[in-house]
C-alpha cells in the first residue's frame, strides 16, 4: 500500500476534526437567513437574536465572517472540566467525556475564544485532562494481552493516537504466545 | 514474523544459523560445514540456517541445541532487567530476535517451546513500555533537538532495539508527532 505504515490503521487528526464538525452547536446569529438546504440537512432559519442550532462547520464559517457568536456547549466550562479532572485524577478508570470533546474544544477555542469564558483556564484544564488520561493509557499498556484489552470511556482522538501501536504490539504478542497452545 | 511463505520478516528471521549435529553421513555436502571435507560424517557439528535445519530435523537427519541468543545467560539477563539487554547485538545488525525465537519455538518440543515462549513474551512486555515512552519523548523534540535526554541508558536502549521493536517505535513516534502538530496548529488562516 502507498500509505505510510502508521496511517494504515488510523486516520489523521484533521480528518477526525472534520467528522466532529458535523455535530450541532448553538449560535446567536447576527444575520438573517432563510431555512437553507445543505447536503447534510436543512438548517435555519436564522433570526437574530434568537439562538439556533447548526453544524459546527457552518458555525465556524459564520464566525470567521463575524456573522454569529458561538455558544459553547455545556461541557466546555470551567466547572464541568474541573470536576472531571478531579474525577480523573482520583479514580483509576477513565471518566466519561463527550466522545469528540478534543476536536470540538479545539475548534471552538480556535475561532471563538472570545465567546468562551475563561478560555485560558479551559485550555489548561483540557491539557491536564489529556495528560492524566494519557498516563492511564500507559498503565493500560502494562496489562496488554494478546487476546483483549478493554479501555472504556476513551475518546476518539485518544483512540486514534494509540491504535496503530496497540494493534501491532498485540499482533506480535499473539504470535509469540499462541504457538505452544497450537501444538 | 509469520509462517507466511511470502513474509519478508519471516525470511529475514530464518536466516540465522543454529548449531546442528548430523546423525547420518551425507556425501558430497562437505561445503556446508565450511570445511574442506568432501563428505559430512555423522556426529559432526555444523552451523546451518534455520530454514534448512527445519527439514533436517523433521526428517531426523540431525539434532540441534538451543542457540546462544536464547541460552541461559541471555535468559537470566532478561529475567533480571529486560530493558538492559541489547537484542540487536544477539542477532546481528537489523536482527529479528523475536522472529528467530518464534522459529526456534516451532521446531522445539512442547515444554521447551513453552519455556521459550515465556521468555519472549516477558521480554517483549517488559520492553514495550520503555519503547513507547522514548517514542513519545522523541516526538516532542524537533528535528534538531536530539541532544536533550540522550543519557547513556536511553541511547543504548534505542541502539539495542530489535527490528520489530523499531517498527513499534516508529509507529508511536509518528502518531505522537501528528497529534502534537494538530494541537499546536492554529487553523484560522486555513479556514
Amino acid at each position: 500500500m502507498a500509505l505510510p505504515q502508521s496511517l494504515r490503521t488510523s486516520v489523521t487528526p484533521l480528518e477526525l476534526e472534520l467528522i466532529a464538525s458535523e455535530q450541532l452547536v448553538e449560535i446567536v446569529p447576527l444575520i438573517t437567513m432563510e431555512k437553507t438546504a445543505f447536503i447534510s440537512g436543512a438548517y435555519g432559519p436564522l433570526r437574530p437574536p434568537a439562538k439556533c442550532r447548526i453544524p459546527l462547520w457552518m458555525a465556524t464559517n459564520l464566525k470567521l465572517k463575524k456573522k454569529c457568536h458561538i455558544v459553547p456547549p455545556e461541557w466546555l466550562s470551567v466547572e464541568f472540566l474541573q470536576e472531571r479532572l478531579t474525577r480523573e485524577t482520583s479514580r483509576p478508570e477513565f471518566s466519561k467525556l463527550p466522545f469528540r470533546f478534543a476536536e470540538i474544544a479545539k475548534v471552538i477555542l480556535d475561532v471563538a475564544s472570545d465567546d468562551v469564558q475563561n478560555a485560558d483556564k479551559i485550555k489548561s484544564l483540557l491539557k491536564d485532562l489529556r495528560e492524566a488520561r494519557q498516563a492511564k493509557s500507559r498503565d493500560g499498556l502494562q496489562k496488554l494481552d494478546h487476546s483483549e484489552l478493554s479501555l472504556p470511556n476513551l475518546c476518539s482522538m485518544e483512540i486514534n493516537e494509540i491504535r496503530p501501536f496497540f494493534i501491532q504490539s498485540m499482533g506480535i504478542l499473539t504470535q509469540l504466545v499462541r504457538e505452544p497452545s497450537a501444538e | 514474523m509469520d509462517n507466511d511463505y511470502f513474509s519478508i520478516d519471516a525470511i529475514l528471521a530464518e536466516n540465522q544459523k543454529i548449531q546442528c549435529t548430523f546423525k547420518v553421513d551425507i556425501p558430497d555436502m562437505g561445503h556446508l560445514a565450511g570445511g574442506s571435507d568432501r563428505d559430512i560424517k555423522s556426529l559432526t557439528k555444523a552451523p546451518i540456517p534455520i530454514w534448512l535445519a527445519y527439514i533436517m530435523l523433521f526428517s531426523d537427519w540431525a539434532d540441534f541445541t538451543i542457540p546462544s541468543p536464547f541460552g541461559t545467560r541471555v535468559r537470566n539477563a532478561l529475567k533480571a532487567e529486560p530493558r538492559s539487554v541489547k537484542l540487536s547485538n544477539l542477532v546481528g545488525a537489523g536482527g529479528l530476535w523475536y522472529g528467530f525465537g518464534k522459529m526456534v519455538m516451532d521446531i522445539l518440543s512442547e515444554e521447551q517451546a513453552n519455556g521459550i515462549s515465556e521468555v519472549l513474551t516477558k521480554a517483549f512486555k517488559g520492553r514495550l513500555l520503555e519503547v513507547i515512552d522514548q517514542a513519545q519523548h522523541f516526538a516532542a523534540l524537533g528535528p534538531a533537538g536530539g541532544g536533550g535526554p540522550s543519557t547513556d541508558t536511553a541511547q543504548s536502549f534505542r541502539e539495542g532495539l530489535d527490528g520489530t521493536e523499531r517498527e513499534l517505535f516508529a509507529l508511536a513516534q509518528e502518531s505522537a508527532k501528528r497529534m502534537k502538530r494538530w494541537h499546536e496548529g492554529n487553523d484560522k488562516a486555513r479556514r
